[in-house]
């Protein structure tokens, strides 16, 4: 994993970094020229341009700060899901951990939000290698339960950071879709940058019962009693039309949606990710 | 459908074990934590109803192949007559076989009489019931049940051909006797029959009985009647109506009237084969139309007795190609009037005798010298008085009884008296119009037409008074008003008639004789078998005095079999002559929904035999088999794996994640 994780817009750090800011620097990344105005430095006008034109311009320079990343980890009770490969939550956590510790890493500032029915965990965004401890200590502990509270949570970190910054969403979306649909808009809106990982296991999205079985809601007290292979194809039917939803919105806010089943290798998962967006950075 | 191994179908609620399996899976099911819910419930709230109309027929099919698999053990058998009724083997089957003369009509296209094509078919359903069922036959000449084997019963005595007609509602009624005398337990009552409608009588009253008394038998019986309707080659049926021996001088000969019926009309001429005390000789008669009577003579010079057959060559049927005839002493008929009316001389006349040496007319006596009267001679009784009682009706009804002809006039007053069930009522007088003849039988009676066909002029009578007849008889005659001119009722081997008028001119025009003479010579030469010491019987109706004798066929001069054979048999000095029943050459059938209508609400079934039917039954469990197949073949193909869907833990498969 050699590639940084790079963020997609300009953002908004404390000192400077890798990523590019929405503010003129001191970088040696030519910006533009302007016209010079009562006010500005004198010590950035372009001496060279007045000799030829005689008259005042300034130079300006890209400015690069540092990256502010909040990583969101879903901690309701359908994240506790376990498939062949394992539970949802498990997985989930071992990308927010590499994930923060790839941004600590690369200098910039990584923090943790989670939350369910019971606890409400945020741990701002830090650059001090320490700071990586307080964030595996804080996984380590959270538990999946309870109906979902994700998106109480985006709105409220629409809120909260002021500043630009990259958010990662670690869930599975098992929400109302129109409701997650306003919190990444809230989000977007507020200027951050949004990558959403869509964790999915493969039982989920194949349904591949061939006895009746009774499914236990994992949020909530429902049951059903059914015979899969009858409604097999209703229910590929209703999921896909949600998938295709939420993917369709990501796109519009453009936000980076990654659909991840969980028999998938979470290394070659963020190998992919870190990659495409380095590839968008430079462009 | 009737089965052979009845026992399996106790095994039929095993049906339900497809649908017993199916809601013990669902309660075995197992529980599974699952956290897309919102797509589950959603899909479940939108599964089509064509999942649900998949299921059902999913558990149909599997209902059905363990239905089909039942049926299929328990080695069903049906065929056209046998039917799908539900049923195991009966523990008595009751053959009834019409052995009448018409059975033996030929199937067309084949060598078989329907006789033997019923037997034939029969043999084979009944083959699968010997082990289970009593086979009992009744056939239509004996009436008489015997416990038969299927192997015999082609070969069996009753089940020969014979000359007789059949009795249908007698057979059954011997069936119905049997079921009760034997206490059978579940029967079935098979019958072949041609539906020739004068074996089946549909007219008959005993038909409502029949079935009132089939209908509360303790045990339900099935009814099922092969039909042996089919196509038929052309044939054509002999038979003596009319013979007449006339005498004159030394010369002799015996006048015949034959009747020939065929099935086709068709302009022909027909062979016939005349023998005469054992001598034949051929020659060719004109047939008209379907029925044609042909007068013919044969000269027996100066026999005082003899005897032959006429015959036609082979047919459609055999069986009535064949009639015989016997000629024997002449015995000139007599009549004897019994009145004190005026009218004495001229019923005298009309009855009067032609013998050698002129007309000679009838006796005359007064009803209180009748005791007194020699009887010995008469053939004809005319009786204008009040009705007779005590010892003269004794008499009279022994004179009938004996083949004597007795017609009765009206006295002019009403009586209580009856005799042979029919009485005197009230005289009636004509209002404005004198009353006329609307109908009267011209095809057999006193008032038949001539030989050369021409009408008795009935139709001219008028009557001004008339003496209604009470009771129940065949009204020969009757008048516009429906009132009786002439009754008879059969009475022995005699009849007894009542003629409401007189002839005279205050009564009716019947005195000019045009009608009244034939009609009492007519009587006259009816009542003449009463003398003849020769019998003639109908096959089937040969009395049962004369069959306790010993008879000799003259043509074969072998024993023979007069209660169900036809020919001229002796025995002794004794002569009889058995013929086919004139009856069985008539074509006419009982149609279909008749025949089922005579057995109201029985059980029944009605197979009509076609030519190309080779079986009455057959065992059809290779349908059932595979239709069983083709149920599981079907099942299979709905519950077939759909792609991908092996077991609940699939095994881990690559899928790439989109990128928004």
């Amino acid at each position: 994993m050699g590639q940084p994780l790079l963020a997609r817009f300009p953002m908004e750090g404390t000192v400077s970094g890798h990523h590019r800011s929405p503010h003129r620097g001191s970088s040696v990344e030519f910006a533009e020229y302007r016209n010079y105005v009562p006010g500005d430095d004198i010590r950035r006008l372009d001496w060279r341009v007045f000799a030829r034109t005689d008259r005042y311009y300034l130079k300006e320079f890209e400015a690069e700060t540092n990256l502010r990343c909040y990583v969101v980890l879903d901690c309701s009770g359908s994240m506790a899901f376990e498939g062949a490969h394992g539970t949802r939550f498990d997985y989930a956590k071992r990308l927010a951990a590499t994930l923060s510790y790839l941004v600590i890493n690369q200098g910039d500032a990584a923090g943790l939000v989670h939350v369910n029915a019971n606890d409400n965990t945020e741990i701002p965004p830090r650059r001090n290698a320490s700071h990586l401890q307080l964030i595996l200590d804080s996984l380590g502990q959270a538990q999946p339960k309870g109906e979902t509270q994700l998106i109480p949570l985006l709105h409220e970190l629409a809120e909260k950071a002021r500043r630009r910054a990259l958010v990662i969403i670690l869930s599975d979306c098992f929400c109302d879709g129109a409701e997650l649909r306003d919190a990444l808009q809230h989000l977007r809106f507020q200027k951050h940058d949004l990558a959403l990982f869509h964790l999915l296991d493969p039982l989920e999205l194949d349904f591949t019962f061939d006895r009746p079985v009774r499914f236990v809601d994992m949020e909530g007290s429902h049951s059903i009693v059914t015979e899969p292979a009858t409604i097999r194809a209703e229910y590929q039917t209703e999921l896909n039309r949600f998938l295709e939803r939420l993917r369709t919105d990501c796109h519009e806010f453009n936000a980076d949606y990654r659909r991840v089943t969980t028999d998938l290798p979470y290394d070659k998962v963020l190998a992919d990710f870190l990659t495409e967006r380095a590839g968008r950075g430079k462009r | 459908m009737t089965f052979l191994q009845p026992f399996i179908l106790w095994g039929l609620p095993l049906v339900l074990l497809p649908v017993i399996i199916h809601l013990i899976n669902r309660m075995r099911h197992r529980p599974r934590q699952w956290a897309a819910m919102q797509f589950l419930l959603a899909a479940t709230r939108s599964s089509t109803s064509h999942s649900k109309i998949k299921n059902w027929l999913i558990l149909a099919m599997r209902i059905l192949a363990v239905l089909l698999l039942l049926l299929f053990l328990s080695r069903p058998l049906v065929g056209g007559w046998l039917g799908w009724a539900m049923a195991a083997a009966p523990d008595a089957i009751l053959l009834l076989v019409d052995r009448s003369a018409s059975m033996e009509s030929r199937v067309a296209g084949t060598d078989e009489s329907r006789r033997e094509y019923a037997l034939k078919l029969i043999a084979s359903a009944a083959g699968e019931f010997e082990n289970n069922s009593h086979l009992i036959l009744i056939d239509s000449a004996t009436r008489h049940p015997e416990t038969v084997s299927v192997a015999s019963l082609a070969e069996l005595p009753n089940t020969q051909p014979t000359d007789t007609a059949a009795d249908i509602p007698a057979m059954l009624q011997t069936a119905l006797d049997w079921l009760i005398e034997n206490e059978a337990g579940t029967a079935e009552v098979w019958i072949a029959s041609d539906l020739q409608s004068s074996n089946w009588l549909p007219g008959d009253s005993r038909w409502e009985t029949l079935v009132t008394a089939f209908d509360s038998l303790p045990q339900k019986v099935r009814i099922r009647l092969l039909a042996t309707t089919q196509d038929s080659p052309p044939n054509t049926s002999i038979s003596v109506s009319e013979l007449a021996r006339i005498q004159t001088g030394e010369t002799g000969e015996v006048r015949l009237a034959v009747d020939l019926k065929r099935s086709e009309a068709t302009a022909d001429t027909a062979a016939i084969t005349r023998t005469l005390n054992g001598i034949a000789t051929e020659f060719e008669a004109r047939v008209n139309g379907q029925s044609t009577r042909w007068r013919h003579r044969v000269e027996i010079g100066d026999q005082s007795g003899g005897w032959g057959k006429l015959e036609l060559p082979a047919d459609g049927n055999p069986r009535d190609n064949v009639t015989y005839y016997r000629y024997s002493d002449d015995h000139p008929p007599a009549g004897l009037v019994i009145t004190e009316s005026p009218l004495g001389p001229l019923w005298q006349a009309a009855a009067s005798v032609a013998d050698a040496s002129g007309r000679k007319p009838a006796k005359r006596l007064a009803p209180d010298d009748f005791t007194n009267a020699d009887l010995r001679d008469i053939t004809l009784v005319i009786w204008q008085a009040s009705l007779p009682q005590g010892d003269s009706a004794e008499a009279l009804r022994q004179f009938v009884n004996e083949g004597g002809r007795l017609i009765f006039f009206p006295p002019g007053e009403a009586t209580t008296t009856r005799f042979a069930g029919l009485g005197w009522g009230e005289k009636q007088e004509a209002d404005d119009e004198p009353f006329k003849v609307g109908r009267w039988d011209e095809d057999q009676g006193p008032l038949a037409n001539t030989d050369e066909g021409l009408l008795l002029p009935l139709n001219q009578l008028t009557a001004v008074q008339r003496q209604r007849v009470l009771g129940q008889a065949a009204v020969l005659a009757a008048f516009n008003d429906g009132q009786t001119l002439l009754a008879r009722q059969a009475l022995g081997q005699g009849e007894v008639y009542f003629c409401s008028t007189l002839p005279l001119l205050t009564w009716s025009e019947l005195g000019d004789g045009m009608v009244v003479v034939p009609m009492l010579q007519r009587l006259l030469a009816a009542g003449s078998a009463r003398l003849q010491r020769d019998s003639v019987a109908e096959c089937g109706k040969v009395g049962a005095g004369d069959l306790q004798l010993e008879w000799t066929s003259v043509e074969t001069s072998q024993r023979g079999d007069v209660a169900t054979q036809a020919g001229v048999y002796q025995a002794g000095d004794r002569w009889l002559v058995v013929n086919r029943p004139a009856a069985e050459s008539e074509f006419e059938r009982v149609e279909d929904e008749a025949v089922a209508a005579l057995f109201g609400g029985l059980s029944f079934q009605l197979f009509q035999a076609k030519r190309d039917d080779t079986a009455l039954q057959g065992e059809i469990w290779r349908m059932f088999l595979f239709f069983m197949l083709l149920a599981l073949l079907v099942e299979a193909w709905l519950i077939r794996p759909k792609a991908g869907v092996e077991s609940d833990e699939p095994a881990p498969k690559p899928q790439p994640a989109p990128a928004a």
